[in-house]
């Protein structure tokens, strides 16, 4: 067992195991790890505490929690873990946008909207859940510090931030993906994600140029990814082996 | 749950192609020798991977095709702005920042393209004619003042094309970065363009199951496939059961076309 993978007491879970790379008794193992990346490696009793958000330790703060951590030595499954991290939390927040319609002075055309996009990413969520298996085992607590589900506006902004930065990360994420299916799933998920980020921006400012404020979307480095995000999430999110070569977007941002 | 399978995630279109590979190999042709080394080795995961990017080549040539072929797009859609742009009249104030906006972009987009196609020692294709009344299937269409509905529908459609089209040659660029990029910042700014404008004729900004709405039935392949609730080994219409259903399945994945699908889309509006 990986002595670094700890409890749900705010201390360190590994995600996907590397090192495990070591235990495999044959080839046949060895290979069927390499392709999966290694994702096989998991620690569902560890984890098996830490759903229904009770993964904190006791704090609250963004990321005071237990440490998640995303190991790019998986390949194209680290990206997956990342995509589905960012589902879980943007699942999250729009039930709680939903939850919150009573005093939140949305219209009855908005709440629709919104309660669409939240559809979207709960299928996102589960749709990743689905396809990274036993490589999904986290569940990642929530916090967010400075929204108020009670006001509009505040939750436009945040919901804002949330769909630019997913839009970012799939964009900087893809040229890790090895695989073209890989690549066709994010793809096809990105421009749902840009379809919200337009909606959303269009409901702060309609009929403006907000909906696409540049020609070319972000394209961000999985670093820049976890940062806007650590925000709002309890749980560190950290990164290991995190790739060094990153090619920027024509935006030249990342 | 899914144990997630290294082939899982591969579109049935993409083994399709790989089978179609593989047979080549088998009959001489042939193959990157890493790839062959895999194939003899007997790791199927690895040598799947390897033959996707194989199948999918990335020989600059590909690359190139892909980049001219979206240069075909932008001209089409940076025309059509800048020409509804520059007709009195046809597009009311309280829009007009949307599609200026929209319009900048295209330009934009064709900018780029030209550059990324001359930095890889390409000759961009020259700029076409085009026929905005598709041959007669938008019937003396000529962005006139009394046109803004057509005008708009004609909007949706190219931007759903749009997104369509580069999402279906994204894998062609997977060994050029930084043309991959380029393509992946401009398909979603498609996305946004796409949302927009479907809001601004009353839509939602998503495409629900393979539905044209009210557009006119001749934009039907736009949004044939659409549908699909099928992706890589996982099925989406089951697992949305509790979060708004088929309908939501569909609208959460935007799916793929072919270049020659996206051919056949706008080639009647080419003079």
């Amino acid at each position: 067992m990986d002595e670094g993978a700890r409890d749900c007491l705010g201390l360190d879970v590994a995600v996907g195991n590397g090192r495990a790379l070591h235990a495999v008794a044959s080839r046949r193992d060895f290979m069927r790890l390499i392709g999966m990346g290694g994702a096989l490696v998991l620690l569902p009793s560890l984890l098996a505490g830490c759903e229904d958000g009770s993964n904190t330790g006791g704090l609250t703060g963004p990321g005071t929690g237990a440490a998640v951590t995303i190991d790019f030595a998986l390949g194209d499954v680290a990206v997956l873990q990342l995509a589905y991290a960012l589902e879980q939390l943007e699942a999250d927040f729009y039930g709680r946008v939903v939850a919150n319609f009573a005093s939140s002075g949305f219209s009855t055309a908005e709440q629709a909207t919104l309660s669409h996009i939240h559809n979207h990413e709960r299928i996102h969520r589960d749709f990743l859940k689905a396809t990274l298996g036993t490589s999904a085992g986290f569940t990642l607590a929530t916090v967010y510090d400075g929204v108020d589900f009670g006001n509009r506006i505040s939750v436009l902004k945040a919901a804002r931030t949330l769909e630019d930065t997913g839009v970012a990360a799939y964009n900087g994420a893809s040229q890790y993906l090895t695989l073209a299916g890989n690549l066709l799933v994010a793809a096809k998920i990105v421009s749902v994600e840009a379809r919200h980020a337009s909606v959303i921006r269009d409901m702060i400012s309609p009929l403006s140029n907000e909906f696409a404020p540049s020609a070319f979307d972000d394209v961000d480095r999985p670093k820049t990814v976890a940062t806007a995000a650590q925000a709002y999430l309890v749980n560190k999110l950290v990164f290991a082996n995190e790739p060094t070569a990153f090619t920027p977007g024509p935006a030249d941002k990342g | 749950m899914t144990h997630t399978d290294l082939t899982s995630p591969i579109d049935p279109e993409i083994v399709v192609a790989l089978d179609r590979r593989a047979a080549e190999i088998a009959r001489g042709a042939t193959v990157a020798s890493p790839i062959a080394a895999m194939l003899a080795l007997g790791s199927i995961p690895i040598a799947i991977g390897a033959l996707a990017t194989d199948v999918y080549g990335q020989a600059p040539s590909d690359v190139l095709d892909v980049l001219q072929f979206a240069l075909l797009l932008e001209y089409l859609e940076s025309e059509f702005y800048q020409r509804a742009i520059n007709s009195t009249g046809l597009i009311p104030a309280s829009d007009i920042a949307v599609f200026s906006t929209i319009a900048t972009h295209e330009v934009t987009h064709v900018t780029s393209l030209l550059e990324l196609i001359k930095g890889r020692s390409g000759t961009p294709r020259a700029r076409p004619a085009f026929d905005f009344t598709a041959r007669g299937a938008v019937p003396g269409f000529a962005f006139a003042a009394t046109q803004y509905a057509t005008f708009k529908l004609l909007a949706q459609a190219f931007e759903d094309t749009g997104v369509r089209a580069y999402k279906g040659q994204l894998t062609r660029l997977m060994t050029d970065k930084v043309a991959l990029n380029a393509a992946l910042a401009i398909h979603s700014v498609e996305a946004r363009h796409a949302a927009e404008v479907r809001r601004l004729r009353g839509g939602n900004g998503w495409i629900t199951g393979s539905r044209r709405d009210d557009l006119p039935v001749f934009t039907q392949p736009v949004y044939d496939g659409e549908d699909n609730t099928t992706h890589g080994a996982v099925s989406v219409a089951a697992l949305a059961s509790g979060s708004g259903g088929v309908d939501s399945a569909t609208e959460a994945f935007d799916e793929p076309l072919t270049m020659a699908q996206v051919t056949s889309i706008i080639t009647p509006f080419l003079a």
